[in-house]
Order: structure tokens, then sequence, then C-alpha cells
């Protein structure tokens, strides 16, 4: 005679099986069990098992120490690792600088060397006269004349919110609302914008060209300077940056520059060139 | 008497000897300590139960740490060693807890 299983009502907390399980029986079942089996008066006068029982309590106690001071060792080492990383990263730019500066050289180079193969005929005249114009405008040629220059930074009381500090779309704005009122040439702490310049975050960092910023930021636009200002705080950007300005607590300050001086932007290389018919 | 005078002796020991654990077996050291400290507490309890007997004692403190080692070690071999070291720190996380609150009640009836 078999009784067909009805499967009760199922057990509220029947997903939980397991952390059940682990919160009922925290102790090794064995204890009790050999406890049942043996006579208390026995279990008080445990012999032979003693010196086990100091032993494993010996090697525990080693086990906690060995384990405080291998941490322990291990931190020099990681502050050491940690150093050298910085170090290296270091060397890395200052070596990117000089290939910047090499790039810089060859650049002049090139511009010698064609206005050299140019000669002087009127054809020739009419594409350097081109080629002078537009240089600067795409960043090919450093710049020099007057200005504005922005200085924006995190809000002073920043933690770890996002919201207040200067993010990689932030510059953004900035940038482009510098082009929209008529600036003609702007660089953020130094390197130059292009058509190419790429404007990112990278982890904690904004970059412009793949070199990472520290702050405060430095936005430097060379254009009209009796323009320049008010088209900016009239712009979107304008609207944008006053916003973070007043409701974020950021800095956001702009001054006109008399003279400002605006390197060329490394990152343009000649993609595509032939020569004139003549 | 014994077991504290035993794991003051090891940590004394431990200290002034500063053995170096082989390299290979570094990262299973932090695992082996939880597995140790559990079963401890688990001892512990047992014996303000009344049920402690000191050979189930010393095998489950060993088979403790090198299951917990093993299991770890494992882990490593099939690339799954942070996640198993994670559930075996959860696991015998929740039973030292569930020991020494049950030892607190029995110690200061609280």
């Amino acid at each position: 005679m078999s009784v067909p299983r009805v499967p009760g009502p199922r057990r509220v907390d029947a997903s939980m099986d397991l952390l059940n399980q682990i919160l009922r029986a925290p102790v090794d079942p064995d204890y009790a069990r050999v406890a049942a089996r043996v006579a208390p008066a026995d279990r008080r006068r445990p012999r032979g098992h003693q010196w086990w029982l100091a032993l494993v309590l010996v090697l525990a106690g080693t086990l906690f120490a060995v384990g405080a001071l291998q941490t322990d060792r291990a931190r020099p080492v990681q502050a050491n690792e940690r150093t050298e990383l910085i170090a290296r990263i270091q060397a890395a730019e200052a070596e990117q600088d000089d290939v910047r500066g090499q790039v810089q050289d060859l650049d002049a180079q090139i511009g010698r060397l064609r206005s050299g193969a140019l000669g002087s005929d009127d054809a020739s005249r009419a594409l350097e006269a081109q080629i002078d114009e537009v240089g600067p405008a795409v960043g090919l040629a450093p710049v020099t004349g007057p200005g504005v220059v922005v200085v924006v930074d995190d809000a002073p009381s920043t933690g770890d919110d996002a919201r207040d500090q200067v993010l990689d779309l932030d510059l953004q704005v900035l940038a482009n609302g510098l082009w929209t009122s008529g600036a003609e040439a702007v660089s953020i702490n130094g390197h130059r914008l292009s058509a190419l310049t790429a404007i990112r975050g990278a982890g904690d960092a904004i970059t412009v060209d793949y070199r990472s910023l520290t702050r405060p930021y430095r936005v430097e636009a060379i254009g009209d300077p009796r323009t320049l200002q008010a088209r900016l705080a009239e712009s979107a950007a304008g609207a944008w940056w006053n916003d973070l300005a007043q409701n974020r607590d950021m800095t956001y300050q702009t001054s006109d520059a008399s003279r400002l001086v605006l390197d060329s932007d490394p990152g343009i290389t000649l993609r595509y060139a032939r020569t004139p018919d003549r | 008497m014994i077991p504290l005078i035993g794991l003051a002796l090891g940590i004394v020991l431990g200290l002034l000897l500063q053995p170096t654990l082989p390299l290979g077996l570094q990262p299973y050291l932090p695992i082996a300590i939880v597995a140790a400290l559990d079963a401890l507490f688990g001892a512990f309890r047992a014996y303000l139960e009344g049920t402690f007997t000191d050979r189930v004692f010393v095998v489950s403190f060993v088979s403790n740490v090198l299951i917990a080692a093993l299991i770890v070690w494992v882990g490593d071999q099939i690339g799954v060693g942070s996640q198993l070291s994670t559930g075996v720190v959860v696991v015998l996380g929740i039973r030292i807890f569930t020991n020494v609150a049950a030892i607190r009640r029995v110690l200061f009836h609280a």
C-alpha cells in the first residue's frame, strides 16, 4: 500500500535552503554526534589528544602571524610598483614631448622645402598665399594674437560626485562655443585643437589629443577681442557654463588677453598631396 | 588553558621565526586563515555547549583549512578562483558570525 506523495505547500524560504543550512548548522555536527556517543566523564579527561590539540592551536597561531606578516610585507612592494609605474608614465610622457618637438622641427623643414620647391611664379605665389591663409585655421601653423582665456575647474568641495566635476562633454561644449563665437584658434592646456582633435574622458582624466589634462583647465582662444567674449556669453556654451558655475559651483572665468601664442597641432599630418599643374 | 597558551605560542613563533611561505601557497593563506577562524569559533561554541571533543576539533580544523585551500586551488585551475574564494569567505563568514553571536549569548547572557 503506497500513499501517494502529495507535495505540501512550498516553504516560503525554500529558495534560501543553502543559507538556512549554513545559519542552522554553524557548528560541526560531529561535536554533537561524538558527545552523544561518549560519556561526559570520558570527554572531560582527554589524554592523548591533548597534544594534538595544542599542536593544532600552535599551527593556527602561526597561520595568523604569517598571514599578517605577509600582508605587511606585500605593502611596500605594492608602493614600489606604483612609484615605478608613475616613473614609467612620466618617462613615456617626456619621450612623447621629445617626439612632438621633432615633429615640429620636421614640419618647419617641410615648410621650407615646400616654399623652395614652389618657385616664384604667379601660380606658386597663389598656392603659398592659400597655404598661409588656411594653415592657421586648421591648426597646421602656430598662431599669435589677442583673444580670450577661459579657466574652468571642478567645484571646490568636490566629493566623488561626477556632476561636480568638469567632464569631457563640458570641455567639448566650451570649445564648440568658442568656435561658433568666432574663435580662429583654440587650445586647451596648451594642446591646440584642430578638426581632428578628440576631447574625451579616459578614466578619471580628460584627454585632448590622447594626452591627459590636469586641472584647472585653461582654454585659450584667439579671435576678435571685442566680440569673442560677448558672443561666447550669449552662446549656448555660455549658458551651459553659467549654469554649471551657478548650480554646481564650478570655476568659470573668462578674461581678455592681448597676446596669446598657440602652438600648431602636432597631430596633423600630411595625408594627401599632388604636384601642381604647371 | 592549553588552547590559549598554544594559540599565543603560535603567534609568537610566527612573529619571531617569520617563516616564508612558498610563493605558490601564498594566495591560499588568507582563505586558510578564515577557515581556521571558523573552526576555532565553532570549537569554542561547542566547548561552551559542553560538547567539545578535541579529536573532532583537530580533525575539523585540519580538514577545514585543507578543504578551503583546496577549493580555491581547484577554482584557480579552472579560472574561477576569485569567485570561489568569495563564496568560501561568505559561507565561512556567516558561520563565524552565527557562532560568535551564540558565544556572546552564552558568555554575556545578552
